[in-house]
């Protein structure tokens, strides 16, 4: 299915980033590739990173666009990158990305899913260091699934 | 520096830049932590703050954004996404119903 939130082409785990607006930059071509937003929506990503980092705590980001950027979103969707060997974040370690392109509230089951993980340690830390997408699917998955009745 | 007092809060808005990804998230936690309470929490961009919210909860690096868009409402700025003192001071105001200072 490409009109899924979380399209499994958009689960890649084994990303390398020099930099956090290189990773921002990854996050934001792999929306572009699953049509979800276009390509000027990477843009605001970055411009949004500029004035509020997207660091929510246990080694994990969440980079979207601006409110301007909301008009280059084609549907809601999400995609998550992992990079084993970690990418500078303003200072804080990040592994995991969770990249965001919404209009509407979709997608919000699924990043409550998100921070119930990483209020959770152990959760935390098998979704940081998942390796297989199944994984990942799993755990923001059952919500996901009850977002859809 | 404003007192007000959790009893009175009915309405809590976490408000952020698009209202697409960190407000959502705090938003669907603190709904969770006060969902016994009865307070309705909402997350909105901070150029359209709802005019009944009675409290606003935004990243320190919207905080004067938030106020030049409500200024007679009560601004809670906060730092962390997940686990803010700040936040956890507004939570606990409102299940306790004590003052809250901002």
């Amino acid at each position: 299915m490409s009109d899924q939130l979380l399209d499994p082409r958009a689960i890649r785990l084994g990303e390398t980033a020099a930099s956090r607006d290189d990773a921002i930059r990854l996050c934001g071509e792999v929306l572009v590739e699953i049509g979800a937003a276009e390509p000027g929506y990477i843009d605001t990503m970055l411009a949004r990173e500029q004035s509020i980092s997207t660091y929510v705590g246990e080694g994990v980001a969440i980079p979207h666009g601006t409110l301007a950027g909301k008009d280059l979103v084609k549907r809601d969707a999400l995609a998550v990158l992992r990079f084993p060997e970690t990418v500078d974040w303003d200072g804080e370690p990040v592994t995991l990305c969770v990249a965001i392109a919404a209009q509407g509230d979709g997608h919000v089951e699924l990043l409550a899913a998100l921070a119930e993980i990483l209020l959770d340690e152990d959760q935390a830390r098998e979704l940081r260091e998942a390796t297989e997408p199944e994984t990942v699917t799993r755990l923001l998955g059952s919500i996901q699934e009850e977002a859809k009745q | 520096m404003a007192t007000i007092n959790g009893k009175d809060i009915r309405k809590l808005v976490v408000a952020c830049d698009a209202g697409m990804g960190s407000s959502v998230m705090l938003a669907s936690t603190l709904r969770k932590q006060l969902g016994k309470s009865g307070v309705t929490v909402e997350h909105t961009p901070v150029n359209s703050i709802p005019a009944d919210a009675d409290v606003v909860v935004c990243h320190n690096g919207l905080a004067a954004r938030a106020r030049s868009v409500a200024p007679d409402k009560p601004i809670v700025g906060f730092q962390v996404f997940l686990g803010d003192p700040a936040v956890t001071r507004v939570v606990k105001a409102i299940q306790q119903g004590t003052d809250l200072n901002v």
